[in-house]
C-alpha cells in the first residue's frame, strides 16, 4: 500500500469518525464533512471521498434490516423484523422492504454482512448442491 | 386426535419457517489465487470460506476493512462482486485407514482414480502440536533399512530428522526406501502375530514436486507392496500455492489421527524448500511485509508448527517426520535450511561430491547426526556399530590427507584400509532396505575381521553374497536376532559358525 492510499485510509476513517453521533451516522454531521472536503480539498480528494462512502455505506447498512420477499409483506410483519434484529443486535434497525420474485415464496433478510435466508430458492439451492 | 394432528402440524410449520443465518462478503478483487473480500465481519482466521461455484478459500488476513483468502480450487468462474460467505469451519481433511493406498490433494479427495474415499473422521488441517506433559522420549527404533543411517544416525519413532542435500543426491530415494522398510515390517510383524507388535503407516507428502516424479514414487512403492501401507498427499508443481501451502498440514493431520488412536506413523515432507517457496508466494501476493530473501516474517514459525505435530505421546502412538530440504551448491547455512535445522532433532546430510564418487547413499558422516541418539537403537546395533561412526570421520579426515601422496605409517595404512571397506559395506541399491538383523550380521562380522583379507573393490559383492548366504541358508538365526534384539554369547558363537561356514565357500 502506498503512502497516499494510508494517508487516505487514515483520513477517510478519522472524517467517518466525525460523521457518528451516539454510534450511528448523522446526515448534519456528513454534509459537514463533505463541506468541509470541498473547501480544503485534502491530496487525494476523490480517493478519500470513496474511502468514506464506502464507510458509510457498511455503517448504514449495519442498521437497515433489508427484507427482500417473493409476494407481498404486511407492514406488521417488517415492524416485527425491524423489532426482532434491534433486540437481537441491540441497536436501532429499521426496516425496507425489497419485492425479489427469484426468491420463489418466503424472505430474505439482510442486516449488514448478515443474511437470514427463509426462502424456497436458498432451500432448493441447498438440495441441489446436496445431491 | 385432531388436536395433536394441529400440534404436529404446528411444529412441522416452526421448523418449516426456521431461517439459516449466515455472514456474507463481496469478492473486491481477485488475483493470483487471492481474493481480497469485503463484508464477513464474523470471519475467523483460518476459517473456510465458501465461493459461489463450490470453490473454498481460507481467510489469512483479517484486516480492519478486508479480509485476504486464498482459494484452493478453480478460480476461473469468479468475478469481482460475487457473493461468498462464511463456513463456521475451519479447514478439515478425512482421516483414518480408508485412506492407506490411496493418493489425495491438499483436501483429502481421491486424485488417483480409485473412486471415493469413505471415510467417517475429519481433523482440522491446523491443529495446536502436543503440549509437554503429553509428550514421552524417544526411545523406540524405526528402521529406515538403510545401514549406515540405522547404524551410525539412528532415528526414533516420535523423532524429527531432516533430510538435506542438493538436488540429484539421493534425498527422496532415503525416504521411499525408509517406507519400503515399514511395509516390509509390518509385513512380517502382522503374519507373526506378536501382540506386542506395532506397525508403522507412512504418509509421502509430495509438494510441488513434477507429477511424473510423483507417479514415479507411487509405481516403486506398489512395486514393493508399500502403497497399502502408504497415504499419498499430492500438492504437485501445477497445482495453486494454497495447495502447496496446505498439503503438508493436511498431511500432518492424517498423521495424528494414527498417533492419537495408538498407532505409529511416519510423515516425509517431500520438500520443506518448495513449501516454503509456495507461502512465500502466497503472503508476497497478501502484501505481507517482507524480509529475508522475500520470505515473510513468520516462515520459521510455517515449519515450526508444522515439525512440532510429529511427536511420541505418552500412553498413545506417535508420529515421526522426515522432512526435505534441497540446498543450493551445498549451502547449509541458507535462510530455510538453517531454520530447519534448527527445529529438527539431527539431519542426515547427503553430499553430491560422494554421490558422484559412487557412495551411495551419499551420506556425509561428518554433518549428519541424530540428537536422539543410541537410544532409539537395539542393543544388537550398539554392540557392532559403536564405534563405526568415529572410525568413518577418522578415514575422511586420514583420506584427505593421503591424498597428499605422504608417506604413511603402518596404523595410519590400516586406518585407512578399514575405513575404506566400511565404506564400501555401507554402499547400497535404492529401493533395496536390509533388515536390522541382516545388518547387525554383516556389520558383526565386519567387526571380527571376516572382510580383512577381501579386496576393497570385491567387498560390495562379497557383502551382498553374506546376506544372500545368511538370508537363504540362516533365517532361525536372523530370526532369533530380531527376537533377542542383542548379541549375546550363544548367537555369536552362532553367527561365528555361519561366517566360517560362508567364507569357506567363498570365491573372489
Amino acid at each position: 500500500m502506498s503512502a497516499a492510499t494510508k494517508q487516505a485510509k487514515t483520513l477517510a476513517r478519522q472524517l467517518f469518525n466525525l460523521s457518528l453521533v451516539d454510534g450511528a451516522v448523522s446526515a448534519e454531521r456528513v454534509q459537514g464533512v463533505l463541506a468541509y472536503v470541498e473547501k480544503s480539498s485534502p491530496p487525494n480528494a476523490l480517493l478519500v471521498l470513496r474511502l468514506y462512502h464506502h464507510l458509510v455505506s457498511v455503517e448504514l447498512a449495519r442498521r437497515i434490516a433489508l427484507v427482500e420477499h417473493a409476494g407481498s409483506i404486511e407492514p406488521t410483519v417488517l415492524k416485527a423484523i425491524a423489532a426482532a434484529m434491534t433486540q437481537h443486535y441491540g441497536r436501532a434497525i429499521t426496516s425496507t422492504a425489497k419485492p425479489n420474485p427469484s426468491l420463489i415464496a418466503g424472505l430474505r433478510v439482510r442486516v449488514g454482512d448478515d443474511v437470514y435466508e427463509s426462502s424456497a430458492a436458498s432451500r432448493l439451492q441447498a438440495l441441489s448442491s446436496a445431491c | 386426535m385432531s388436536t395433536v394432528l394441529e400440534q404436529i402440524e404446528q411444529q412441522i410449520a416452526k421448523l418449516s419457517t426456521k431461517s439459516v443465518k449466515k455472514n456474507t462478503g463481496t469478492i473486491r478483487a481477485i488475483a493470483d489465487g487471492v481474493a481480497k473480500l469485503d463484508g464477513l465481519s464474523d470471519v475467523m482466521y483460518n476459517e473456510m470460506v465458501q465461493f459461489p461455484g463450490g470453490a473454498i478459500g481460507i481467510a489469512l488476513n483479517l484486516e480492519e476493512d478486508e479480509v485476504g483468502c486464498v482459494i484452493l480450487g478453480d478460480i476461473s468462474g469468479l468475478k469481482e462482486g460475487d457473493e461468498v460467505q462464511t463456513t463456521g469451519r475451519l479447514l478439515s481433511v478425512p482421516v483414518g485407514k480408508a485412506l492407506l493406498g490411496r493418493a489425495v490433494d491438499a483436501l483429502g479427495q481421491p486424485v488417483d482414480g480409485k473412486g471415493p474415499i469413505d471415510s467417517k473422521e475429519f481433523y482440522p488441517v491446523e491443529k495446536i502440536a502436543p503440549g509437554i506433559i503429553v509428550r514421552k522420549s524417544v526411545s523406540q527404533p524405526l528402521f529406515t533399512g538403510i545401514t549406515a543411517i540405522d547404524s551410525m544416525i539412528p532415528i526414533g519413532r516420535g523423532q524429527r530428522e531432516l533430510i538435506i542435500g542438493d538436488r540429484g543426491t539421493g534425498k527422496t530415494t532415503i525416504t521411499i526406501d525408509t517406507i519400503i522398510n515399514q511395509a516390509r515390517i509390518n509385513r512380517t510383524g502382522l503374519a507373526s502375530g506378536d501382540k506386542n507388535f506395532r506397525p508403522v503407516y507412512s504418509i509421502y507428502v509430495a509438494i510441488g514436486q513434477k507429477n511424473s516424479n510423483i507417479v514415479r514414487t507411487m509405481t516403486a512403492l506398489e512395486a514393493a507392496g508399500a502403497l497399502e501401507y502408504t497415504i499419498i498427499v499430492a500438492a504437485p508443481a501445477a497445482d495453486n500455492p494454497a495447495n502447496q501451502y496446505l498439503a503438508p498440514y493436511s498431511g500432518a493431520a492424517m498423521g495424528e489421527w494414527f498417533m492419537e488412536n495408538g498407532m505409529d506413523a511416519l510423515i516425509v515432507y517431500d520438500d520443506l524448500s518448495k513449501h516454503a517457496v509456495a507461502y512465500r508466494q502466497i503472503s508476497l501476493i497478501l502484501k505481507r511485509p517482507s524480509g529475508r530473501e522475500a520470505f515473510p516474517g513468520d516462515v520459521f514459525y510455517l515449519h515450526s508448527r508444522l515439525l512440532e505435530r510429529a511427536a511420541r505421546l505418552d500412553g498413545k502412538g506417535s508420529l515421526t517426520a522426515l522432512p526435505i530440504i534441497e540446498t543450493l551448491a551445498g549451502d547449509l547455512s541458507a535462510y530455510i535450511p538453517t531454520n530447519v535445522i534448527s527445529i529438527t532433532d539431527g539431519q542426515i546430510f547427503l553430499e553430491t561430491d560422494l554421490f558422484n564418487q559412487g557412495i551411495r547413499p551419499a551420506v556425509s558422516v561428518g554433518l549428519s547426526v541424530s540428537r536422539v541418539g543410541s537410544s532409539a537403537q537395539i542393543k544388537a546395533t550398539k554392540q557392532v556399530a559403536g564405534k563405526l561412526k568415529g572410525e568413518l570421520a577418522q578415514y575422511r579426515e586420514l583420506a584427505a590427507f593421503a591424498q597428499f601422496g605422504a608417506d604413511l605409517d603402518a596404523k595410519t595404512k590400516a586406518q585407512l584400509d578399514r575405513g575404506g571397506r566400511i565404506v564400501e559395506l555401507f554402499k547400497q541399491p535404492q529401493l533395496n532396505p536390509i533388515s536390522i538383523e541382516l545388518q547387525a550380521s554383516f556389520l558383526w562380522a565386519m567387526q571380527k575381521n571376516y572382510f580383512d583379507d577381501i579386496d576393497v573393490k570385491k567387498i560390495v559383492v562379497a557383502a551382498a553374497k553374506l546376506r544372500e548366504f545368511l538370508t537363504t541358508r540362516k533365517q532361525p538365526l536372523l530370526d532369533k536376532i530380531r527376537t533377542k534384539a542383542a548379541l549375546d554369547a550363544e548367537l555369536e558363537a552362532e553367527l561365528k559358525t555361519a561366517c566360517d561356514e560362508w567364507k569357506a565357500g567363498y570365491k573372489s
